[in-house]
């Protein structure tokens, strides 16, 4: 790319004003990575149960919007299911709000996730070091989210605590479901957390199903939903989805943070659209010198979107190294920038910076030769 | 010195130029016949707004006649596309400006070399060739120089320079010595004059500056867009 040497030397002649594009590029790059990584971050707690879970296929009321609501099933229902074919096991979940009392004498808001002995279906994926889920068989017996421990001052495994005014112990610690809500989740054996939450004895809230190893789960599914076709029937990543479109369907959440990112990534290419044009009218002979020694308009168009790559470049660069000295010292922000957010971000900055250098380019190719004479 | 056709770089037969149309249109140049050799100095002279301009202009490929035609080594060229134009001007022209208008970003060194990057040209060989010009010049010692660190003299030998790294046979400049003080403008007229009699170009000067009739082989007058082609000036050698 023999252009790239002259861009960037006529990039350094204005300093000021290649410096003012530069920080454009970056606060566009920096703003675009922040405001998509917090609202991934969200999305996944607002989905973190349907995916930090131990079940393949969810079975539910009919009446489900998400997790939060949702209505109960018959128990018999478990039997049902786990005789389809396909099915490896299936097991009765139950879950129900209710309230800790904090050693301060406040009552926190939880949801009470009952899981039965001795598979402990649908209990959180990822307990921490230490934790068996054994431990939940005993009466009274309870999980708590290790994120969640500062509400409850820290408790250490075996301390005692209220669950709606019943005794619960601190059984062990799971980690990573962690709703978007004011409630904290809270694993339980079956028979404690229909105590709990009075749940009745007769009705649950789940049938959380394995598949059979080398069964498909969507293939189960609908087997599973022909034999109860009053249920509904979802796969982990089904849940999820619902979850999250539910969520961007009731808050404006999803409307807030995709707005924030689409005015960071056309800021950023109106900043360089602007500056790259302007440069090109302040430096009308320069272009026009360069058109009289023989530059084509191939040549024009690789000068110029040399220059809108240098900035996307280092601009680029400086954003992302910026968005993750944020998100390293930011931890209690729900951050998340999987490489392929990582991608996207660049990929459309670099759109941005070529789509802007457009107007530059046209300009440019305006410019009559003849100007080299005129003084 | 010899005037046979086989000489003959750069032509123009019939070439005119009006500018606008209709009752505003502005009647540049009549249509003219020129013929510019290898190794020659023609300098074209005549007042302010005469259409001196104008036919260099049409002659350096860089503005279209509007009537008559350009031809390049024998053919006509006159009438390509933009891009076919620039690639002419690339390989067979270089120019010298009134305003030197050399690159203020770029070091004299890459400022001569833009002819040759623009070829794509190594960097390499870019760098060397850049180095012989500017040796041409005078100007060694100011390879690393911005445009705006050098006096006018220099810029301008930087831009004689940049239109003779090509070895493009025909160098084109407008009011070369206009924006220069006596002796310097004179220095430029030596360094201009020793490219057609060392170098063999085809060196066309614009001006309306007497001094630079001392380097003339062949003297065209330009009045109201007419050309006259008058008698031969003995050249002989500027001190300065
Ligand atoms: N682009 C243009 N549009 C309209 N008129 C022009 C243009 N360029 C030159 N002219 C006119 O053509 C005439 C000759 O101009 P020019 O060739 O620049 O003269 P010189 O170089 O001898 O001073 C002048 O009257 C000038 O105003
Ligand atoms: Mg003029």
């Amino acid at each position: 790319m023999r252009m790239l040497g002259l861009a960037l030397k006529m990039l350094l002649d204005a300093p000021a004003k290649s410096m003012g594009t530069l920080v454009g590029v970056v606060v566009s790059v920096f703003l675009m990575s922040q405001q998509l990584s917090i609202l991934l971050g969200i999305l996944s707690l607002v989905s973190a149960f349907a995916d930090g879970t131990d079940a393949d296929i969810w079975v539910a009321s009919a009446a489900t919007e998400n997790t939060d609501i949702t209505d109960s099933l018959p128990a018999t229902r478990v039997a049902e299911v786990a005789s389809t074919p396909g099915v490896a096991w299936a097991a009765p979940v139950i879950q129900g709000m209710s309230r800790i009392t904090r050693p301060d004498g406040v009552r926190e808001l939880v949801k009470v996730v009952g899981v039965e002995p001795p598979r402990y279906a649908g209990l959180a994926r990822t307990l921490v070091d230490g934790t068996q889920r054994e431990s939940l068989r005993g009466p009274a017996r309870v999980f708590l989210s290790w994120s969640a421990r500062p509400a409850f001052a820290f408790p250490a495994p075996g301390e005692r605590l209220e669950i709606d005014g019943k005794t619960a112990f601190v059984a062990g610690f799971f980690d990573k479901v962690d709703p978007h809500s004011s409630y904290t989740y809270v694993f339980a054996n079956l028979d404690d957390a229909r105590a709990y939450t009075q749940f009745p004895q007769d009705r649950i809230t789940f049938v959380a199903t394995g598949v059979s190893p080398g069964e498909d789960a969507v293939t189960v599914r609908q087997r599973l939903q022909a034999r109860i076709p009053d249920a509904l029937v979802v796969t982990r990543g089904e849940l999820s989805a619902m979850e999250v479109r539910h969520f961007l369907r009731r808050t404006p959440v999803g409307m807030v943070f995709g707005m924030g990112t689409a005015v960071a990534a056309f800021i950023g290419s109106v900043i360089v659209a602007i500056t790259l044009y302007s440069s090109v009218v302040d430096r009308l002979r320069d272009y026009g010198t360069l058109k009289a020694l023989g530059a084509t308009r191939k040549d024009l168009v690789r000068l110029l979107l040399a220059q809108a790559w240098l900035f996307f470049a280092v601009g680029a660069g400086v954003g992302l190294l910026a968005f993750f000295f944020v998100k390293a010292h930011a931890p209690q922000a729900p951050m998340l920038a999987p490489p392929w957010m990582l991608a996207g971000v660049m990929a459309v900055s670099l759109t941005s910076c070529t789509l802007a250098s457009l107007a530059a380019v046209r300009r440019a190719l305006a410019i009559d030769p003849a100007i080299v004479f005129r003084g | 010195m010899s005037t046979s056709s086989s000489q003959v770089v750069l032509e123009g037969r019939g070439v005119g130029r009006l500018f606008g149309t209709g009752p505003l249109a502005v009647r540049a140049l009549h249509p003219t016949d020129i013929q510019v050799r290898r190794g020659e100095v023609l300098v074209i002279m005549g007042p302010s707004g005469s259409g001196k301009t104008t036919l260099l202009s049409l002659l350096g490929l860089v503005l279209s006649p509007t009537e008559g035609e350009v031809m390049l080594d024998g053919r006509t060229v006159s009438g390509g596309s933009p891009d076919a134009l620039a690639l002419l001007r690339r390989e067979r022209v270089g120019f010298v400006f009134q305003q030197f208008n050399l690159m203020p970003g770029l070091s004299a060194l890459d400022n001569v070399a833009l002819p040759l990057l623009l070829r794509g040209t190594s960097a390499r060989e870019r760098a060397a060739r850049a180095r012989v010009a500017l040796a041409r010049v005078g100007l060694s010692d100011r390879e690393a120089a911005k445009p705006r660190l050098l006096s006018g003299g220099q810029q301008q030998r930087v831009a004689i320079a940049r239109a003779l790294v090509t070895d493009a046979p025909v160098i084109l400049c407008d009011e070369p010595t206009a924006s220069l003080d006596g002796v310097t403008g004179k220095a430029v007229l030596n360094t201009l004059k020793d490219l057609a009699t060392d170098l063999g170009r085809a060196v066309v000067v614009v001006t309306h500056d007497d001094r630079v009739l001392a380097i003339a082989d062949r003297l065209v007058e330009v009045v109201d867009g007419h050309v006259h082609e008058r008698a031969s000036p003995s050249a002989r050698e500027v001190h300065g």
